[in-house]
């Protein structure tokens, strides 16, 4: 690979990059947003070296010569190539039901404190659902009983019990590979079609046997109304 | 031509086409021009046909891990490539110990001032080997900085709360375990099994070395990132997790299924406490282990050393690293958390 392609490559890829930060917001879909600035910086040196390289290859023929020789590299660079073509053919949407519910078992959020805000009365509150599993699993104080809350996430149907299914969210902490997905069970409502976006309002069910037992059982709501809803810019929690 | 001279050092191990020119030099840009074809027509054509939920789960992981690793091996590579280009070789002799055994410890413990994981650190380790730092002392530096730098102590700090042990327990297992390996690479590694990337150095302008060694690594690092990146997104894909939560309880097992899952999941070492947060059914000692193992040992991570160091390093020092990074977590475990 001689450095004209090499500076394609980067052309290529850097291009890429600042495609799915800058003109849309796709890259949501695979980090956090705080990651966008990093992901700017390193898609313009990469486009910026490419197109470098392609200036000094396009004027300075006598140079090459001299220059040929460490610029080589492997042809593994060639696999660069494969994450543009994924970004462009397949466009990989962020993640969804497939991957809600791959794993049943519901995770334990992230960070349960015990020191939830007590919730107006009267009103609906628009919560995560990492926000309300925490409250259904590890608050004393029970402030889900009784209010109304909103959840937003996509229809996910049990993998076990055939009528069931769950509002779900997945939650990220730095790309989508350490993807969690966090479920809450939908009661007294139709199954929208699966992997549709819903906002669903309802009060938290208290389990009758007192104490949640943790990470095991996803927590369940009394619905009173669930809403289809576009796809939320940002896909993850 | 004289700049390359170094390259023959370690003859056997560089792919063929290294320091040598290529038969059809004019075969890149036409290779390059068919895959840009392909890019337009498989948009038209192919697109609307890549559209089955495992297919798009996997390419969503995929591009993930591509993605957020991009900016940490820029950032590795641009700190290469200034070593390279603009640190002087005698600044290493006089900062770190003369003797190798102590400059191992040294080095390792300045792997707490590089903020990056994984992905960051193997070039730079690279850049350091190729400006006559001991092997031994910068692969230590390569295992301790993306397990111990600040940035990830905070994360670990702040995905256990109430449970500040954890990251102190991290901190402690993974300085012990790179100042191991290195000290076990320093009595018993042999030269030949190691290959140290050498850097176009001395001629030309030093500007136009950094733009080369930077083009050079970015593209060679990042090459083995996406074999890395493709695998792991494979196995996330495929493998349930639900054959983990069954060992859960069983007390060695657990500890060796977390430190699989760590090499499987090749997550960014900013971001794996979280998940070893969540993975609530298993003890804490094996969630150190998961801490241990992921920055230093990963799918992502041993395709980015196989291609910078050779396959013959990362056949033995992957092993040895994961086996001390099992047994000095199991240790730390008992003892701390």
């Amino acid at each position: 690979m001689n450095r004209l392609t090499q500076s394609m490559i980067l052309v290529l890829l850097g291009g890429a990059v600042l495609r799915i930060t800058t003109l849309s917001t796709t890259y949501l879909n695979y980090v956090k947003p705080g990651f966008r600035p990093f992901l700017i910086a390193a898609g313009a040196v990469v486009f910026v070296l490419g197109v470098i390289g392609l200036i000094q290859e396009w004027r300075g023929s006598t140079e090459t010569e001299h220059h040929h020789d460490h610029g080589h590299a492997p042809r593994v660079a060639w696999l660069l190539t494969l994450p543009v073509f994924a970004i462009y053919l397949i466009a990989p949407p962020a993640l969804g039901a497939f991957s809600a519910k791959s794993e049943d078992a519901p995770a334990q959020p992230v960070a349960a404190l015990d020191a939830y805000d007590t919730l107006p009365a009267g009103k609906v509150t628009d919560m995560t659902i990492g926000e309300f599993i925490g409250r259904a699993y590890g608050d004393s104080s029970k402030s889900l009983s009784g209010r109304q809350v909103k959840l937003t996430g996509f229809a996910v149907p049990s993998a076990k019990k055939k009528d069931r299914w769950y509002v779900a969210r997945i939650q990220i902490a730095c790309c989508a590979a350490d993807g969690i997905a966090l479920k809450v069970a939908v009661l007294d409502a139709a199954m929208p079609p699966e992997n549709t976006w819903v906002e669903v309002t309802g009060t938290w069910r208290e389990p009758k046997s007192g104490k949640l037992p943790v990470g095991t059982v996803a927590p369940e709501l009394d619905a009173i109304s669930v809403t289809g809803i576009p796809q939320p810019v940002e896909p993850y929690e | 031509m004289s700049e390359r001279a170094t390259v023959d050092a370690s003859e056997e191990i560089p792919p063929s086409e290294w320091g040598r020119r290529q038969p059809l030099p004019s075969v890149g840009p036409w290779a390059f021009a068919v895959v840009v074809g392909l890019l337009v027509i498989g948009r038209l054509v192919f697109a609307q046909y890549l559209t089955a939920p495992a297919l798009q789960a996997w390419a969503t992981i995929f591009v993930a891990i591509c993605v957020q690793a991009l900016p940490f091996l820029v950032f590795g590579v641009l700190l290469s490539a200034a070593i390279t280009a603009f640190v002087p070789a005698s600044f290493w002799t006089r900062a770190l110990p003369r003797r190798p055994f102590l400059a191992v410890p040294v080095a390792g413990a300045a792997g707490a001032v590089l903020p990056g994981c994984e992905c960051a650190s193997v070039p730079v380790a690279s850049g350091l080997m190729s400006r006559g730092v001991t092997p031994a002392a910068a692969l230590a530096f390569l295992l301790a900085s993306p397990a111990i730098n600040p940035v990830v102590i905070v994360a670990t700090v702040v995905a256990f709360p109430g449970q500040p042990m954890m990251a102190v327990a991290r901190f402690g297992a993974s300085l012990v375990v790179a100042v191991l390996a290195g000290w076990v690479w320093l009595r018993f590694g042999r030269a030949e099994w190691l290959r140290i990337p050498a850097r176009a150095g001395g001629e030309g302008s030093k500007w136009r070395t950094f733009q080369d060694a930077m083009g050079h690594d970015f593209l060679h690092a990042g090459g083995f990132l996406v074999v890395g990146g493709a695998t792991a997104a494979t196995m996330n894909v495929i493998v349930p997790r639900s054959w983990l939560e069954s060992v859960a309880g069983v007390p060695v097992l657990s500890v060796l299924a977390l430190a699989a899952l760590a090499v499987i999941l090749s997550i960014c070492s900013e971001a794996d406490a979280f998940v070893a947060a969540s993975l609530t059914a298993f003890s804490p000692t094996a969630k150190l282990a998961f801490l241990v193992v992921g920055p230093m040992v990963d799918l992502k991570l041993i395709a980015l050393q196989a291609g910078t160091f050779g396959r013959r390093f990362a056949a033995r020092f992957i092993p040895l690293t994961f086996v001390l990074a099992v047994i000095v977590s199991m240790a730390v475990g008992e003892v701390l958390l």
